[in-house]
């Protein structure tokens, strides 16, 4: 006799709507425990198979684990919350099942597609090439070899120019010296706005300096609200 | 130049990629009523039983296909046929081409597993493809059913497909487990 596994359902959805019916179950009414109980009963079978288990069946497990003790509970005032669990899960099988259901229609039409056919692209491309070919014209020799001339100058002027490269190195010191003279100047300054350049090393520094700064209780940082602007002003002037 | 064999080859160039009515029309220089009377004419000349192809609107474009009543004919020259689409491949295309332009992240919700490697094949395949992107956090990419999808399952636009809601109310009628999942044990 052909034994179900979990191999033959497409997700825990599936696995629940073959229990609801296996069983003549209402999906509108379904027995909460009883539906836990086969759905549970199920995956330990399976496991005894040594069958792969996908996650997504074991979250399912847990969830109406989850509702069924809670319809155990002495029941309060959560009775709603208990209630909308279920039906939660009723809307999520009834949309499901809405899905599976039409994928018979199309298995139908792709059936009855599948009695003509139809012909690839004729490739064009040979066509679209004789119409953009060059004009050769009237070109002799001469032409050519002055053009290749040219374009050897050209080349030549294209070779990267020979430059030495220096790198200018920043001090915390140095730069700290600078953001308090800017500060003097004033008074208070957007964070963003001691990032002039955007060298890497320059950020880098520029960040150490305002650090070492506030370490130093030289500067205050203040910021109003969670994303607002940082405006920096030195101590004893905010 | 008759425009019934012009529009003809152009169908026979084209061929399984079709081509919009639009189209046709801006190439040819005609307007709709002159289009619509060519392809009426066409369409009859290929009614004839001694011509083998025939016209069809197929995700939204014109194409020349085969008659059906000739496949088993065909058939004889297929050596393989591609596989069908799989039972979660079927289920995917369909969440799809409903709620389209619909996130993975919801497709997993409705079918209660992932199926990022799903919708992966259907793209590769061609049947699906990015329609942009949702304004929710992170910016996922929005899928849609393509003009092949149409072409795949016959249809000449996304209003042909099989009406849902009319599943619902038919409940009682269509038995999906009663051949595959009949018993156990």
């Amino acid at each position: 006799m052909y034994q179900v596994t979990i191999n033959d359902f497409e997700g825990p959805l599936d696995l629940l709507l073959h229990l609801i019916k296996k069983h003549d179950m209402d999906i509108m009414n379904i027995s909460i425990e009883e539906i836990t109980k086969q759905y549970l009963d199920f995956i330990t079978k399976m496991e005894e198979m040594n069958l792969n288990i996908a996650s997504e069946y074991l979250v399912m497990a847990s969830e109406l684990i989850e509702i069924k003790s809670s319809t155990l509970l002495p029941k309060k005032e959560e009775e709603t919350e208990e209630e909308d669990e279920r039906e939660n899960l009723i809307n999520r099988l009834i949309e499901y099942k809405k899905y599976k259901e039409v994928t018979d229609q199309f298995k139908q039409l792709e059936l009855e597609r599948q009695n003509y056919y139809t012909k690839p692209e004729e490739n064009l491309n040979m066509y679209a090439d004789a119409s953009e070919g060059l004009d050769l014209g009237d070109v002799d020799l001469n032409i050519l070899l002055e053009a290749f001339s040219k374009f050897l100058v050209r080349k030549e002027e294209e070779k990267p120019l020979n430059t030495k490269i220096t790198k200018k190195e920043y001090s915390v010191k140095q730069r700290s010296t600078e953001i308090i003279n800017v500060l003097k100047n004033k008074k208070k300054v957007y964070f963003e706005e001691l990032f002039e350049t955007n060298k890497k090393d320059y950020i880098i520094v520029t960040f150490l300096s305002i650090l070492n700064l506030v370490r130093k209780h030289e500067v205050n940082i203040v910021q109003e609200n969670n994303f607002d602007r940082i405006t920096i002003s030195l101590r004893g002037e905010a | 130049m008759n425009l019934e064999a012009l529009l003809e080859g152009i169908l026979f160039v084209v061929g399984d990629e079709g081509i919009t009515l639009t189209n046709i029309k801006d190439i040819l220089e005609i307007d709709d009523e002159t289009l619509k009377e060519t392809i009426k004419k066409l369409s009859l000349s290929y009614s004839n039983k001694e011509r083998g192809i025939t016209l069809k609107v197929l995700g939204n474009k014109l194409k020349l296909t085969t008659k059906e009543e000739h496949k088993e004919v065909y058939k004889k020259l297929v050596d393989v046929q591609d596989p069908n689409l799989s039972e979660a491949a079927l289920e995917t295309l369909a969440i799809i081409a409903y709620n389209e332009p619909i996130t993975r992240i919801t497709v997993d919700e409705i079918r209660g597993i992932g199926s990022a490697h799903m919708i992966r094949k259907l793209v590769s395949r061609d049947l699906i493809e990015e329609k942009g992107r949702s304004e929710l956090p992170g910016r996922p990419i929005l899928y849609g059913v393509t003009s092949k999808f149409l072409d795949y399952f016959g249809l000449s636009s996304t209003d042909e497909l099989p009406k849902i809601d009319d599943i619902e109310e038919n409940d009682e009628e269509v038995d999906l487990f009663n051949s595959k999942y009949k018993e156990i044990d």
